[in-house]
Formats: structure tokens, sequence, C-alpha cells
């Protein structure tokens, strides 16, 4: 068969089959179908990692949110070099940077050989740009999942506030 | 022992490169030429695409139905202007057949001599030099022969490679990031981000700039009934991208023109108060509304940004200087900014 037609009967390979399923775990791509999926596929930056390679530095401009396809991540916080969090295979980082480019609040190091997926804030902004039904889909998971974290982190104050009282 | 390169080795390292990169250029000239006219056009088409594409439609789908209107669009164009542009260049041949010319010479000489007798001009002996030029002029037409068959593969390749640089652009970056090292990796990004931000509305800009000067200067030139009207207009049009000489350029091609014409300066009496109404309108009106003001460049950058061009790439890389000239601040500026931010070093 030509490689024309190989092109137009191509079928996804395993690899991009992993990614469409690790995306579906993701919280701001929940509800969207494969076609929407797909669209995004496009615009995600694979990266890989070598073992404790630094991915962003605390204190970098935030731009963008990123996907760990496999290995573990560790954040940690400077200068005490204290792990705040270890991530695993469908955990992301970062998300808050897909709406502002404020710092990034933590480092995060490739704790083994890992390999990621980057959702670029301007690449995002682009796709709302070229499709703003998809866009409006995503911006409301966004804020359903940053709601969450809030709701969660209230709580948190809240168990605090009552185990600081007398 | 540290073996990190020292921030002068990383400058140095990135001067040699950018000096082998404009040697490749230089050598390249045509290749250079081409490249850089079809990537201008699909950047200033992109927002063209992104608007069909927010209705529904695929990228392909976009740039299939943008070339589709532009054909349209330049074969109206072509239909309604060609007859006077053939005309206007016609005229031009005709007016410079060896006798004629003879004639006009000896006018302008004789012209010359009375009126700027007084600076000690007295006799140009234009029709000598003239007829000097023509002895050459043969030579001069087979060695340009060539340049129709360049002409040519330029008309037919630079809508082929802005098709595929507007359609596949965006994989075609998405590629180009692929490469770069990690480390690098996030600063890039936001350098093309940054970049792709400014410098977008900037070259749109320019270009509805050019476009919208040549329109009035063509109006203007037409209504005068100055000679030629046409080419000199769209000559100004692209000449008003250079700051102060652009203009001045202009109106002294068109004051030429029409003292070579009519032997007199009485119509410069009209073309420089209308080259100067024009030129308040596009400061006051045009250039407030279409060109982005992230991009301010000196005059004198501009015009060294012209000179180098025209040295190395001829006219068209004149007028592609301008928007270079953009590129390379933005990318100089928001490099040095970018590297302040990040834990580079």
């Amino acid at each position: 068969m030509s490689d024309l037609w190989i092109n137009i009967f191509r079928h996804r390979t395993d690899e991009e089959d992993t990614i469409m399923k690790l995306m579906m775990k993701i919280p701001i791509f929940d509800g969207l179908n494969s076609r929407e999926l797909a669209q995004i596929e496009r615009i995600l930056h694979q990266r890989d990692f070598v073992k404790d390679e630094v991915i962003f530095f605390q204190g970098d401009p935030g731009l963008g949110m990123y996907i760990i396809v496999n290995g573990d991540i560790d954040i940690i916080s400077e200068p005490e070099k204290h792990v705040l969090a270890e991530l695993h295979v469908g955990d992301f980082l970062g998300e808050l940077s897909l709406l502002d480019e404020s710092p990034r609040t933590a480092t995060a190091v490739a704790k083994t050989p890992s390999r990621l997926l980057c959702l670029f804030q301007s690449d995002l902004y682009d796709l709302i740009d070229r499709n703003p039904r998809l866009g409006v889909k995503i911006m409301v998971q966004l804020a359903r999942t940053i709601g969450a974290r809030l709701k969660k982190t209230n709580e948190h104050v809240n168990e605090i506030k009552r185990g600081l009282k007398p | 022992m540290n073996n990190k390169p020292s921030n002068w080795t990383r400058i140095l390292a990135v001067v040699a490169c950018v000096s082998v990169l404009f040697y490749l250029m230089s050598v390249l000239a045509d290749l250079t030429k081409i490249l850089v006219v079809s990537g201008l056009l699909a950047y200033i088409m992109d927002p063209l695409a992104v608007k069909l594409e927010s209705r529904g439609m695929s990228r392909t789908v976009a740039t299939l139905i943008i070339f589709a209107a532009l054909s349209v669009l330049l074969t109206g164009s072509l239909i309604m202007l060609l007859p006077a542009f053939v005309d206007q260049i016609s005229a031009i041949q005709a007016d410079l057949s060896p006798e004629q010319a003879s004639a006009l010479f000896a006018r302008l000489d004789l012209f010359v001599e009375k009126k700027l007798s007084f600076i000690g001009i007295h006799n140009l002996e234009l029709s000598e030099k003239l007829q000097r030029a023509m002895i050459n002029f043969g030579d001069w037409m087979i060695s340009h022969l060539i340049d129709v068959f360049s002409l040519f593969t330029h008309l037919v390749l630079i809508p082929f490679i802005t098709f595929f640089l507007l359609k596949d652009g965006r994989a075609m970056k998405k590629q180009i990031i692929r490469i770069i090292p990690n480390r690098y990796f996030e600063f890039s990004l936001n350098l093309f981000s940054k970049m792709d931000s400014q410098l977008g509305n900037f070259l749109r800009g320019q270009f509805m700039d050019a476009l919208i000067f040549g329109a009035l200067a063509i109006a203007a030139l037409w209504f005068l009934d100055v000679k030629y009207f046409l080419l000199i207009g769209l000559f100004a049009g692209a000449a008003n991208l250079i700051p102060f000489v652009g203009p001045i350029a202009g109106a002294l091609a068109a004051v030429t023109v029409s003292v070579v014409d009519t032997g007199s300066f009485a119509m410069a009496g009209y073309i420089v108060p209308a080259f100067v109404i024009m030129k308040l309108i596009d400061d006051a009106l045009i250039q407030p509304i279409v060109v982005a003001r992230s991009v301010d460049m000196h005059p004198l950058m501009v015009l060294m940004a012209v000179i180098i061009g025209g040295k190395f790439f001829g006219i068209l890389g004149m007028l592609l200087s301008v928007p270079a000239t953009g590129f390379f601040k933005v990318a100089v500026k928001e490099s040095i900014l970018l590297f302040r931010r990040y834990r580079l070093t």
C-alpha cells in the first residue's frame, strides 16, 4: 500500500491511545468527546525528562499545565528543599498557569525518567479562538476543578481552626 | 571544576550562530526571499484562517477558502488594473524610445541650465549619457532574461509555500519546539508567544497601512492627472513603510514625473500638499487604528535596516527590512526580559 493510503487509513498508535485514555482521566477534560480530545492532543507538547531533571523552578513564570504520562515527579518547596508531594502517572500539575502567568509556587523535579505532556496557555487561548464551544467546555471544567480545590482548602482551614480552639 | 559555559561563551555562541545564519541567508538570497515573503503572507492571513476555523471549518478547508477568495480577488484586480498597468508601462517605453528620450533629456538639460545655473550646474549632458546607456542596454537585457525565469518560479513557489505554511504552520512550529532542550522549553514557548502577540499586530498593521496609503496615493495622483499614477501610487504605498524618507520618496517620484512630463514645476504645488495631507491622514487616522504601537522603532534604525536589506537582497530586501527589523527588535527585547525571569544561567 502506498504511503498516501497508509496515511488515510492510519490507525492510532498504542502511545496515542494511552495519551487519549490519560486525558479522559483529567478533570478539566471531563465530558469531552474523542474528536474534541483529539483537537487538544494536537496542541500538547510531549517532553521526556531524565532522573533529577528540573521541569520548572519555583518562581519561574507559570506557562501551562503538565500531565504525567509516565514516571514520578517530586514537588519541592524552596529554599528548604522540602518535598511537598509526589505525583504519578495520570496526575497533573500547574493547572492554575492556564489562567495567568503568576510565578510557579514550587519546583518540579523528575524523580524517575518521565514523560510529560504540556498544555501551554497561549495554545489553549488559540484553541478557544478557533473553537469557542470546546474552549467554554474546558474553561467550565477548569473553574470546577479550581472550585473543588478551594472547597477542600476551606475544609482544611476550618479543621485547623477547630483544632486551634481551646 | 566547573564545566558549565559562562554567559560570555553563550553570547558568543549565539552571535556566531546568527552570523552563520545571515551568511547562509545572503548566499541563498533567492530562497531566503521566497521563504520570508511566503512566511509573511501566511502570517498576515492567519487571523482569517482562525476566524473561519471558529465557524466550524477545518484548517485545510479554511486555507482553501482563503486561497480561492484571493484568486478571485487577484484575478478581478488584474482584469481591472492590467490594461492600465500595460498602458503605463508602454507609455514609459514609448517615452524612452531613443528619439523621444533624446528630446526629453535635451529639454531637461535646457531646463536645468536655465533654472539651476546659479548654483553652478550648466550642462548635465544627459543625452550623451543616455546614448552610452543604450549601448549597454542589450547586454543588460540578456543578463536579466534569467530574472524573467526567476520571477516565474517566484510566482509559482510563493503561493505554493504560503499555502502550506498557512495550513500546517502550527504543526511545523510544534516540530521546531520539539527539538528545543527541556531547559529552554518554557523560555522558548514564552518567547514565541510574546513575539507572536506583538509582531502579529505590527506586521498586519504595517501591511494594511501600506495598502491604504498606496490606495490614497493612487487616487490623489489620478485626480491630479499625474502620468503613471498607478505605478507611483504603488511605490508610495510600499515606501511609506520607511518613516520620514518613504513619503518624501513617493512625493519626489511624482514630482519628478510631472516635471519631466510637463517641463515645469507647476504641478509640484499640488502634488506636495497632496502628499502632506495624505501623510497627516496616515499619522492621525490610519496608523493609530491599524499599526500596533508595541513595536516602536527609531527611524534611524529602520533606515539602516533598509540600506542593509537593499545591499544584500535588492529592492525586495529594502521592503522586507522593515518587518525584519521589527522581528529582531522584539526577539532581542523579549529574550533579554525573559532571561531575567527564568533561571537559565
